[in-house]
């Protein structure tokens, strides 16, 4: 155990748990307090991870993996990856740091 | 609301319920560390309850639910203590460890370097790691505790099948745990998390150590609690945010009551019992794992008592009627929750793919490998399995059947084969890709039982200090 420990001096908090809370910061306040909200987000089984992390950082609002909401969140945390374009998703406001707020005028 | 409150209100209450079934034990010391280990999970267990109650309920003066509760408990514990002081009389002398002193200084040294290591590795995980090590820390368990805290009178809406991954099926004993100490703080803290899991972590190293010392004295006590904090993935996992430490802190908790229960003398030991049937059903409202082993339990134990013939056969079932009493409220709880809060879980949505699954020769030869692989490594140790070694142990040493011998024991060990036997079965028909689940999940439901293991092992080893009932 103690071969795997690292020394105190290397002890930092980890980076999604740094930059998760940051990052939503200034998207929570524009959002709604309750209620429902669409999310897109990079492909593949690994980018869930930074679903969850987004769903937790903006709890109590429920955060559906779909872009058939009113608003949608965008989570882009690589910032080399191209974006994907997202059919009927207008860009609302750009948060920086790969946060991004939709909307879709044709979801319910 | 103070905030140092919560933690005594939390300690006070469980303190309150452990010794309302309590029989007193010599040596104090060894009495009060493990009232107090048990006390940890209990009072986490009663928070709980409380926090979803009045959740469920729309109750909004939380502060004076935990006064009540508490109130009552004591008024509980006065009543017992001024009218049936004969029955919590019972004591117990523990002789003297007989073994030569520089091996009881070894172990004792081992003990120590072991425990602070173990300390130092948890605070060290706390500060990397303040929202949990892993996905279920903060898709699901602490995702959960939000939804309760922050979610206002819409707090059901966090458990919508919208967000399946969360597993908004699962229980609420940590989440609403957590919510309720965010309560006092006003703020959900990222520390009250890692608290709990550090508490639950070496509250289980308390409980496995004081129960020992009872049964088995000092040296096994030892050298039990040495293998348990010399284990890294329990370590690891207590301090992850994950809910399989708290789950195996029950599962050893409702063990450990069951064999001390089955030491008493019959007339005393309904208390013990009843406290064990407390540890399953905070065991129950932890994970599902947990219900599975409530029900292992009550099966466990109506089975063991029915083959019984002997005049003691009675009075035994009689002590056993407050065991399976406290398991209905804990029942009746969790069908609230499933039925009006939670959506259901996928396990069981296809009863004719399961059975199909069922019928699968392959998957049986599947989790039986991973079973056997998952014996060696779900430590995470370095070099030499610390399983293997307790096993060595187990089929090397002479061992005390006085204990084994008991109901309590035998129920205990039954229930916890039970589990294992259940976990294959779920391994069986798991509508996921068997050897995805198999990955992410063995290694931890091994942890699980590991605690209640490493006791049951060393309390059935003869030693020199042990009084042969």
């Amino acid at each position: 155990m103690l071969r795997d420990a690292a020394r105190p001096s290397q002890i930092q908090p980890s980076a999604n748990e740094r930059r998760t809370e940051q990052r939503f910061s200034a998207l929570k306040a524009a959002l709604p307090e309750r209620g429902v909200i669409g999310y897109v987000g990079e492909p593949g089984a690994d980018a869930m991870g930074d679903y969850y992390w987004a769903q937790y950082a903006l709890a109590p609002l429920v955060v559906e993996h779909s872009p058939n909401h009113r608003l949608v969140v965008g989570n882009f945390v690589s910032t080399s990856a191209a974006r994907p374009a997202f059919e009927n998703l207008h860009l609302a406001r750009d948060f920086g740091n790969g946060v991004l707020l939709f909307s879709n005028e044709d979801a319910r | 609301m103070s905030v140092s409150l919560a933690p005594l209100l939390c300690f006070a209450s469980g303190f309150a319920l452990v010794s309302l079934g309590w029989s007193r034990r010599e040596p104090l010391a060894i009495d009060l560390l493990l009232r107090a280990s048990l006390s940890v999970g209990f009072g986490f267990g009663i928070f709980s309850v409380e926090y979803f109650v009045c959740r469920a309920f729309s109750r909004t003066n939380l502060l004076a639910v935990d006064l009540a509760v508490l109130a009552l408990l004591a008024a509980a514990l006065f009543f017992r203590s001024r009218f049936l002081s004969a029955r919590s009389q019972e004591t117990k002398t523990q002789g003297l460890d007989e073994r030569p002193v520089w091996f009881r200084r070894t172990v004792a040294a081992a003990f120590v370097f072991a425990l602070f290591a173990a300390i130092y590795l948890a605070i060290q995980r706390v500060r990397i790691y303040p929202s949990g090590d892993g996905w279920d820390a903060f898709a699901i368990w602490n995702l959960h505790a939000r939804f309760l805290f922050l979610g206002g009178s819409q707090w059901r809406d966090g458990f919508t099948a919208l967000l399946p991954g969360s597993h908004p099926d699962y229980p609420l004993l940590l989440p609403a745990a957590i919510a309720h100490f965010w309560s006092y703080f006003a703020h959900d803290d990222p520390r009250i998390p890692s608290a709990i899991g550090f508490a639950f972590t070496f509250a289980t190293a308390g409980v496995l150590f004081a129960a020992l010392a009872f049964l088995r004295g000092r040296v096994a006590a030892m050298i039990g609690t040495i293998v348990l904090l010399s284990t890294p993935s329990f370590i690891e996992q207590g301090t992850a945010q994950y809910a399989d430490v708290p789950l195996s802190f029950f599962f050893l908790a409702c063990v450990v009551l069951l064999c001390l229960g089955g030491e008493e003398r019959e007339r005393s030991s309904s208390g013990l019992l009843a406290l064990a049937g407390v540890a399953a059903a905070f065991a129950a409202w932890t994970k599902n794992e947990g219900l599975l082993f409530l029900c292992a339990l009550a099966f466990a134990r109506v089975a063991i008592l029915a083959r019984r013939r002997t005049r003691t056969a009675l009075a035994s079932e009689i002590s056993t009627i407050p065991l399976l009493a406290v398991l209905v409220p804990a029942l009746l709880l969790i069908l609230y929750y499933k039925h009006f809060v939670g959506v259901p879980g996928d396990l069981f949505s296809s009863p004719s793919a399961s059975l199909h699954r069922l019928l699968d020769s392959a998957r049986y030869w599947a989790v039986i490998k991973w079973y056997v692989k998952g014996f060696f490594r779900f430590g995470h140790w370095f070099l030499l399995p610390v399983s293997l070694l307790l096993l060595a142990l187990a089929l090397t040493t002479s061992r005390d059947i006085s204990l084994a011998r008991q109901p309590g024991s035998r129920t205990a060990v039954f229930a916890m084969a039970l589990t294992l036997g259940g976990y294959f079965l779920v391994f069986l028909i798991t509508p996921y890709d068997i050897y995805w689940h198999l990955r992410f999940s063995l290694l931890r439901l091994f942890l699980q039982v590991w605690p209640a293991t490493v006791f049951l092992v060393l309390s059935n080893v003869r030693t020199t200090s042990a009084p042969n009932a």
